[in-house]
C-alpha cells in the first residue's frame, strides 16, 4: 500500500505496548525496549541518515510519553540509529545472528550515553551498578528479542511494509 | 546542506535537547498544556491495554496456579488465623495505649491512632525504561492528587507522587535510584535512609546507620515521618535481609527487602490527608 505511514504505526505500537504490557517480563528491574530494537532493525535497513532520524523521533515519542526528561532517550537513540546504520552496506541483512550482536551492542552504546546524560541530569548511579545491574542486561534482554522478531520484521520490510510516506 | 551547516545545526539540535531535557526533569517546570492532554489520552489507551494485558496473563498463569492451589489454601488459611490472633492482641495493646496516654495526658503522633484520609488508583503504566522505577496511576489534579503524596498499599510504602497532570499521575516507587525515605528500625527506632537501586532486582538500601545501633536481619523497617520528610511517619516500608559496613567505615549499610512486591502493582493507595482523632 504506497504512502501509508507503516514505521510510524510500529513506533507508536511499540511504545504503547512498552509502557503497559513489556512490564510483565521484566526481569530483575530489566525490560526490553520494542521502541529500540525497532529502531535498530530500521537504521541497519536504511543507513546512518535515516537511522539517527528515526532514532531522535523514536527516542523523543518515548519521552514525551514518560512525561519527563524530554531528548533523553532522543539523544540517546539517535546515537545508537546512527552507530547502526553505519554497518547498513557492510553486514549480511538475512541473519538472526548478525542482528543479535548488533542490537546488543547498539544496546550497550545507546545506555552507555543514556547513563552518562543521567549524571548531566544529577541522577548519580554508580558504575558497576549500572553497566552489571543495567546496561549489560538490557543489552543481553534486548539481543535476545531481536533474534526471536528479526526474520519477521525482515519479511515484512522486503513486502514494503516500512514504508513512510515522504510529504 | 552543506557539511558544516548541517553540523552547526545537529550541535544547535544537541544544545536545544540537553536543555529541554533539563526543564523537563520531575517537578522542574509544570507539564505543558499540550503534554498535559497528551499524556491524559495517552493514559486512557494505557489504562485499556493494561487490562487486557493482565487480563492475558492471568489466563496464562491460570493453570500454573491451580498445580498447587489445595495446598496453598490449607496454608494460608492456617495463616489467616496466626494474624487474627495476633491482631487481637494488637488491639488489645492499641486500647492499653490509649488509656496510659489519656492517663499521662500524652499527645500522640500522627499516624499513631489517627486516620489516613485514602484515594485509590489502579496502575495504569510503567516507565518504558529499565533504570527508573515509577508507576503511572489513573487519578490527577482533578482528583485532588498533588506532588508529594504518599503512596501506599495495605502492605507497606510503595513510594511518593512526582507529577500530575489532570487526569494521571507518575508515583516514583521506593526502589528508583533517585528516592531516598528517611526510616526507623522499628524495634530499636535507629535511624537510617533506605534508598532504591537501579537494576537492583527490587531490594533497597538502607544506608547511614549509625556506628553505634547495629542492626540485624529480620528488623522491620518504617518511615520516620520527621519534620523533614515528605512521607507519612509508621508507613512499613520492609524487612532487613543483611548488613555490613558501608565502603567508608562510618555507617552500618543494609539491604533491605520491601513488603510490597512491585512486580504485582495493580492498586494503590494515595493518601490525601491525614485526619486527627477526635480526643
Amino acid at each position: 500500500m504506497p504512502g501509508m505511514v507503516f514505521l510510524p504505526g510500529f513506533l507508536l505500537l511499540a511504545l504503547l505496548l512498552q509502557v503497559t504490557v513489556v512490564d510483565l517480563i521484566r526481569i530483575r528491574g530489566v525490560v526490553p525496549d520494542l521502541v529500540f530494537i525497532l529502531v535498530v532493525f530500521y537504521a541497519f535497513w536504511k543507513g546512518q541518515r535515516e537511522g539517527t532520524f528515526w532514532g531522535f523521533v523514536a527516542g523523543l515519542l518515548e519521552d514525551l510519553v514518560s512525561g519527563h526528561y524530554w531528548g533523553l532517550n532522543a539523544i540517546s537513540m539517535a546515537a545508537a540509529g546512527y552507530l547502526v546504520g553505519w554497518f547498513e552496506t557492510r553486514l549480511y541483512k538475512e541473519s538472526r545472528l548478525v542482528m543479535m550482536v548488533l542490537t546488543f551492542l547498539a544496546t550497550v552504546a545507546g545506555q552507555l550515553i543514556y547513563y552518562l546524560l543521567l549524571f548531566y541530569l544529577q541522577v548519580v548511579i554508580s558504575p558497576g551498578v549500572a553497566l552489571m545491574g543495567v546496561i549489560l542486561p538490557a543489552a543481553a534482554y534486548n539481543a535476545l528479542l531481536s533474534a526471536l522478531i528479526y526474520r519477521r520484521f525482515y519479511r515484512l520490510y522486503l513486502r514494503g511494509w516500512f514504508r513512510v510516506s515522504r510529504l | 546542506m552543506t557539511s558544516g551547516k548541517r553540523l552547526f545545526f545537529l550541535v544547535i539540535l544537541l544544545v536545544v535537547a540537553l536543555y529541554v531535557m533539563r526543564i523537563t526533569a520531575h517537578g522542574r517546570v509544570e507539564v505543558p498544556p499540550l503534554g498535559n492532554t497528551l499524556v491524559d489520552a495517552f493514559g486512557t489507551v494505557e489504562q485499556a491495554v493494561t487490562r487486557a494485558g493482565r487480563l492475558a496473563r492471568d489466563v496464562f498463569t491460570f493453570p500454573f496456579s491451580l498445580v498447587r492451589a489445595s495446598q496453598r489454601a490449607q496454608e494460608l488459611s492456617e495463616r489467616v488465623d496466626l494474624l487474627e490472633s495476633e491482631l487481637q492482641q494488637a488491639r488489645e495493646y492499641q486500647l492499653e495505649n490509649e488509656r496510659l496516654k489519656r492517663l499521662l495526658d500524652f499527645q500522640s503522633g500522627p499516624a499513631a491512632s489517627s486516620h489516613l484520609e485514602l484515594a485509590a488508583a489502579a496502575v495504569i503504566g510503567r516507565d518504558p525504561g529499565s533504570w527508573f522505577s515509577t508507576i503511572t496511576i489513573n487519578k490527577g489534579r482533578a482528583q485532588g492528587i498533588k506532588t508529594n503524596m504518599t503512596v501506599i498499599t495495605p502492605r507497606g510504602l510503595v513510594g511518593r507522587v512526582i507529577s500530575t497532570t489532570s487526569q494521571t499521575a507518575t508515583v516514583l516507587l521506593i526502589t528508583d535510584p533517585r528516592s531516598a525515605v528517611s526510616a526507623l528500625v522499628q524495634d530499636s527506632r535507629t535511624p537510617g535512609m533506605v534508598e532504591g537501586i537501579a537494576g537492583g532486582a527490587g531490594n533497597l538500601r538502607m544506608i547511614h546507620i549509625p556506628n553505634d545501633m547495629p542492626v540485624k536481619a529480620g528488623q522491620v523497617v518504617v518511615t520516620s515521618g520527621t519534620s523533614r520528610s515528605i512521607f507519612i511517619k509508621g508507613i512499613p516500608v520492609g524487612e532487613i535481609v543483611s548488613v555490613k559496613r558501608d565502603p567508608t567505615g562510618l555507617f552500618f549499610e543494609a539491604v533491605v527487602r520491601p513488603f510490597v512486591d512491585f512486580n504485582r502493582l495493580e492498586e494503590v493507595l494515595v493518601v490525601t490527608g491525614v485526619r486527627s482523632p477526635a480526643l
